[in-house]
């Protein structure tokens, strides 16, 4: 049978899936345990998921722990969740000690003995506390945009954070004054998954004939949640200017956002605008629907993601990752992975969108050639082997503190 | 010219390197205050904008010459100042104190003649990083040129910027690199050296550099038979 590790090397070569196997030779055997707070439905699992059978390949004693909570556990930990990403939001006292209170059970519940632990997010954040002893390194890996955090929920998680002998950002502008050693890792994409995979023509246009896309004109794509940080209704205004000069059409792709209390007023904005317009196509995606996004990324000309604000912008790098002339909203990771005329385009408003759009219709050569140098770029940098990889140079160094040069 | 399977003393052993960003915590939101910041940090922030982020985040094309230049190009949007920071070559200096003093130099005289201070829009501030890096030998070795050029094809990109560009800080001269170290000791080819350490890194990407180094070798080299790399 052939291992995940075998798949990956056509796409990323040889030498990079010979350097993951000396790295973790050397490493020796080691147990690693994850922690998170859900097996499926987000980033971090989805991270986790393809990133689990990998140590296993590599020879790493992984496991894979995930916290349980009652329903307001989690509301406590969405609210932190928004709090970290500067929203205001009312966090009281009580709700802190059941969050406390939820931690203490966990660690009480789940049993490891390990060298290395990576916690994900604030919700596990607090095992440190009862179980310190059971780990040789706990390493805090922190996957949301906390450059602007709330003052009371940072003090409250940095008591906990602080006790960590080392902590991940996503982006340098996430860090925090810490007093351990802070280490950036970008999140990166599974090649092999559903969402990433290749697709013949026939599978893509089949995903198409079902949705109901017809390929008669240039397709201009966003695939996002209908939040205002996404800037949907930016879209349509950049791509009603852009159809008065060219034939085209919009299609914008995502599910509601639930747990932004803005989210529906903006789908119902987004419907208005699109309203009457047989051009532009809103499809409302269940959030597992990871092969249709595939296809419908790989039918589209150019692929848009107006984010106003934005953490790193994995959706860009999905879109890069198959080709495709990507022009992104200059907010957050998306400035790191669009360089203009390189890599893709960088926006500041509807009219520079619409601009950007005509000028890639009008030469499609250009939209091909970054397309290409994008998707060496992702291949380079935000793939799922170069994850593996930071984790293994961050154990290595976790066991040498002090050491800025490690020679193994 | 020397014969492509004459053997060295010593053979060269490849290494690789992971350069693992570490965020320091400051920024700079406006030209004074990376002026400030840059008097002040460790020199391992110094190098980790001037060259390791190359090997850290590096784009497929290069278009500047390191961080500092494409803060003042993208962030700042002051086409001048970046023209006047692409002068500056940190591998023409004998270390880090005077790059950064020339750095600090040329920033102070550019903020003297402004009416005002140029502001980075929010969320295109200046981030300062440093970095760790882990060392890992590799399996490949070269003893003959024939060899190392077969070698070159074979090892990461990361390699490359071990032996060619960390390698100058790494020996505390500017001027000299692993590859041309190996090749002054082990053969009598001084305008081969010569020619490698005029090889200008700042406009290539780090496989230009390897296509680079490998044409300079080759032009220097007796063919003969192919004699495949040293695995063990």
């Amino acid at each position: 049978m052939t291992t995940r590790l075998e798949k990956l090397e056509p796409i990323v070569g040889p030498i990079v899936i010979d350097q993951l196997r000396r790295m973790a030779e050397q490493l020796g055997s080691q147990r690693l345990v994850h922690v998170n707070s859900t097996r499926s439905g987000g980033g971090v699992a989805e991270l986790l998921s393809s990133i689990m059978p990998l140590w296993s390949e590599l020879g790493i004693d992984a496991r894979w722990e995930v916290i349980e909570g009652d329903q307001n556990f989690f509301e406590v930990t969405k609210a932190m969740h928004n709090a970290l990403q500067g929203f205001k939001v009312t966090i009281t006292n009580g709700m802190l000690q059941h969050y406390l209170e939820i931690n203490r059970r966990n660690a009480d519940r789940l049993e490891f003995d390990s060298d290395f632990v990576v916690i994900n997010d604030p919700q596990p954040a607090y095992l440190i506390q009862d179980m310190r002893s059971r780990a040789r390194r706990w390493i805090w890996r922190c996957h949301i945009d906390a450059s602007r955090p709330d003052r009371k929920v940072w003090r409250f998680l940095r008591e906990a954070v602080r006790q960590y002998d080392a902590s991940i950002f996503s982006m340098p502008s996430f860090a925090q004054n810490l007093p351990h050693p802070q280490y950036l890792v970008y999140p990166s994409i599974d090649p092999l998954s559903e969402k990433n995979r290749e697709l013949s023509q026939e599978e893509i246009s089949a995903v198409m004939e079902r949705l109901g896309v017809e390929r008669d004109k240039p397709i201009i794509l966003q695939v996002s949640r209908f939040d205002s940080f996404k800037d949907p209704v930016g879209v349509i205004q950049a791509f009603k200017m852009v159809r008065a000069h060219t034939p085209c059409k919009l299609l914008l792709v995502g599910g509601e956002a639930n747990d932004d209390p803005e989210g529906p007023r903006i789908f119902a904005e987004v419907q208005e605008a699109a309203r009457g317009d047989p051009d532009i196509k809103v499809l409302l995606l269940h959030p597992e629907s990871h092969y249709e996004v595939n296809a419908l990324q790989r039918a589209a000309d150019i692929i848009v993601q107006k984010s106003v604000r934005e953490g790193f912008g994995l959706t860009v790098t999905e879109a890069m990752w198959k080709g495709k002339p990507v022009i992104g909203g200059a907010a957050g990771g998306i400035v790191l992975q669009l360089r203009d005329f390189n890599t893709g385009f960088l926006v500041h408003s509807p009219e520079g969108c619409a601009l950007r759009i005509r000028y890639l219709l009008h030469h499609p050569e250009v939209g091909t050639r970054m397309g290409r140098l994008a998707k060496e770029f992702v291949r380079n940098h935000f793939l799922v082997t170069r994850n593996v990889r930071d984790y293994l140079a961050l154990m290595i160094l976790c066991d040498n503190p002090g050491h800025r040069t490690m020679a193994i | 010219m020397i014969s492509a399977d004459q053997p060295a003393p010593n053979p060269f052993w490849f290494h690789e390197c992971i350069v693992m960003t570490m965020p320091t915590g400051k920024k700079a939101a406006n030209l004074r205050e990376l002026l400030q910041t840059l008097r002040e940090v460790d020199e391992s922030v110094l190098s980790y904008h001037l060259w390791q982020s190359r090997v850290a985040i590096a784009p497929p094309d290069v278009e500047y010459l390191n961080d500092f230049v494409a803060w003042a190009a993208n962030s700042l949007q002051d086409s001048r100042l970046a023209e006047k920071l692409s002068v500056i070559d940190p591998f023409g200096f004998e270390n880090l104190q005077e790059v950064r003093d020339n750095l600090v130099d040329t920033l102070d005289e550019y903020l003297w003649d402004l009416p005002s201070v140029p502001w980075a829009r929010p969320g295109f501030e200046f981030h300062f990083c440093e970095a760790s890096v882990v060392v890992l030998r590799s399996q490949i070795s070269a003893r003959t040129l024939s060899e190392f050029c077969q070698a070159l094809t074979q090892v990461s990109r990361n390699s490359i910027y071990y032996h060619f560009m960390d390698a100058r800080w790494r020996l505390r001269s500017m001027k000299t690199d692993d590859f041309s170290n190996w090749i002054v000791s082990s053969y009598d080819l001084p305008d081969l050296v010569s020619a490698l350490q005029g090889i200008d890194v700042w406009f290539y990407t780090l496989e230009e550099v390897r296509d680079a180094i490998l044409n300079l070798v080759s032009q220097y080299m007796e063919k003969t038979d192919d004699n495949p790399p040293r695995e063990t």
